[in-house]
């Protein structure tokens, strides 16, 4: 642990200190994410680092990523990021949606100019960027497209085209890949990772499912509803792709799968 | 693939020709009837007049202009009343949207004279304003500007949140969160209430113009066609009312209702 919070010093984009967020007790059956509770979460992110946060529902990453990007506010604690001169006035932590939330009424195109459009910037430059990044994730053909036309790991392309073209410091990405099939995923990874190389992007993602995390991130953080934050923390130091079948990450991925056994039957124990 | 699909929408609004077919068989259905009725004579002929009599009183009140000017008169009273319903209704409508308080109080308000009888405020109106064109004005503003604020309302409130969190984290606050996100998203439904308002207002236009007597307009052609129990102009200006009710409804409102459920995707069960 120690070693690690050497090799950041210099470089944090991102630092979290003493965030701690509750929400009130609300009725059955609502959305488990809502429950989501932090106590106390320290968290340090490196410039251009892809960062995976697994846990079980109810255990606040959703909550973590909201308060990350603003959309929530924490009850107590500090969030600072490095400000970069470059970025004024357009958004500089954009999240990426399960579900896209892509606009209906706007075409591929407008939907990925969006952003910049709100920041003020002048429409041929507008039209050059959004068409730089549709073809970034291989759309072009859909530009004038309505999402409606689009399958879903099409959406989630275009939902990662619109937050690249704002050029964030901070990608966040809110289970991005859960509603889609296993075949698409898989292609979404890789185009994914290499965006991530071309960019240098710093990727926060959430997402439940162990596998993905263990072979998109750099660094993999689990979150329990037991600790209220950050139970585990394990940086994968090989070349990515990472093989989930390799000796070394079969590993990785079986203890993180324990501990999330874990937190499971303590949520069973302590509904 | 693309091309088929924007191929498949344009069709969507062409009427084929089996629905052509069926309406010219419709009324050719309904005009032997009449002719056949008016021939067998239950009703004394001045009171129920054959088609071809009525046909011979339309050309009598285009020629003489009456029936021209008055569609003309009663199409701008209709603007003009519909215009300033839109303006007031969705003026009113984004203030109850913007302060909770005054919403939920306006809203059951307005939800009370939304049933309220629009003929019921022609008494009202004759004294406040008199026999002229803002009397009459008045009672269709009074007809339809409920139904604008309600729904403005109401398709405002049940624009998705993941819009406009979505919004809000690229950057949209205001002004511009309204016109680019709020607006368009509560579109589809917007429209719909805007068609009821629309008809509201028709309906009360008509009879605010037979009971507020001014020199022109439909209304004012069918009450002296009552006065000089002239029953083959009263049917003819029935049906001038029925074909321009019929023709805006099926070319503006129901068009743009087209369009924008078919740039959505919500047409696609009908396929």
């Amino acid at each position: 642990m120690a070693q690690i919070e050497q090799e950041y010093q210099g470089n944090v984009i991102l630092e979290l200190k003493e965030v701690s967020k509750t929400f009130p007790q609300v009725e059955k059956n609502s959305d488990p994410r809502r429950h989501g509770v932090l106590d106390r979460l320290n968290l340090r992110v490196r410039e251009g680092e892809f960062v995976t946060i697994v846990g079980t529902s109810g255990c606040g990453k959703s909550t973590l990523l909201n308060i990350i990007a603003g959309l929530d506010a924490p009850d107590s604690g500090s969030i600072s990021a490095k400000r970069d001169n470059k970025n004024t006035g357009k958004a500089e932590r954009v999240v990426i949606f399960q579900e896209g939330a892509l606009f209906p009424w706007l075409t591929v195109t407008d939907n990925v100019e969006f952003g910049l459009k709100i920041a003020g910037i002048p429409k041929e430059l507008r039209k050059e960027i959004a068409s730089n990044f549709i073809e970034m994730v291989s759309l072009t053909r859909f530009a004038g497209s309505y999402v409606y036309q689009l399958s879903g790991g099409m959406k989630q392309r275009v939902a990662i085209a619109r937050a690249l073209a704002l050029d964030p410091q901070i990608l966040l990405m809110d289970e991005p890949f859960a509603a889609l099939d296993v075949q698409t995923r898989e292609i979404l990874h890789e185009q994914l990772l290499q965006i991530h190389k071309s960019t240098g992007k710093t990727i926060l993602f959430v997402t439940h499912n162990i596998n993905e995390a263990v072979q998109l991130g750099d660094r993999i953080i689990l979150l329990s509803p037991h600790t209220r934050g950050i139970k585990r923390e394990i940086v994968i130091d090989y070349p990515k792709p990472h093989d989930i079948d390799s000796p070394e990450i079969s590993a990785i991925r079986r203890e993180l799968l324990n501990e999330l056994q874990e937190d499971f039957k303590f949520a069973k124990s302590h509904p | 693939m693309q091309k088929a699909i924007l191929e498949a929408r344009k069709q969507e609004y062409r009427p084929d020709t089996t629905d052509i077919a069926n309406v010219v068989l419709f009324l050719a259905a309904f005009v032997g009837i009449w002719q056949l009725v008016s021939n067998i004579g239950i009703f004394p002929s001045v009171l129920m007049p054959t088609p071809a009599k009525v046909i011979e009183t339309i050309a009598r009140l285009v020629t003489d202009s009456s029936m021209t000017v008055g569609i003309g008169v009663t199409m701008w009273r209709l603007l003009a009343g519909f215009a300033m319903a839109v303006g007031i209704g969705g003026a009113v409508g984004l203030t109850m949207v913007k302060f909770q308080g005054f919403g939920k109080t306006m809203s059951s308000f307005a939800v009370g004279l939304l049933t309220f009888p629009s003929i019921a405020w022609v008494p009202f109106s004759i004294l406040l304003i008199g026999f002229n064109d803002f009397g009459i004005l008045f009672v269709v503003i009074m007809a339809s500007v409920f139904s604008v604020m309600t729904s403005t309302y109401g398709s405002i409130r049940n624009v998705p949140p993941i819009y406009i969190r979505a919004a809000k984290n690229m950057g949209a606050s205001g002004f511009a969160l309204l016109r680019y996100v709020m607006i368009p998203a509560a579109t589809p439904s917007l429209i719909m209430g805007i068609r009821q308002a629309w008809s509201f207002a028709w309906h009360a236009l008509i009879g605010a113009e037979i009971l507020i007597t001014t020199l022109y307009g439909l209304g004012h052609v069918l009450h002296v066609g009552r006065e000089f129990n002239d029953m083959s102009q009263i049917i003819a200006v029935m049906i001038a009312i029925f074909a321009i009710g019929l023709l805006v409804d099926r070319l503006v409102f129901m068009r743009l209702e087209e369009k924008v459920r078919a740039r959505w995707g919500l047409n696609q069960h009908n396929e």
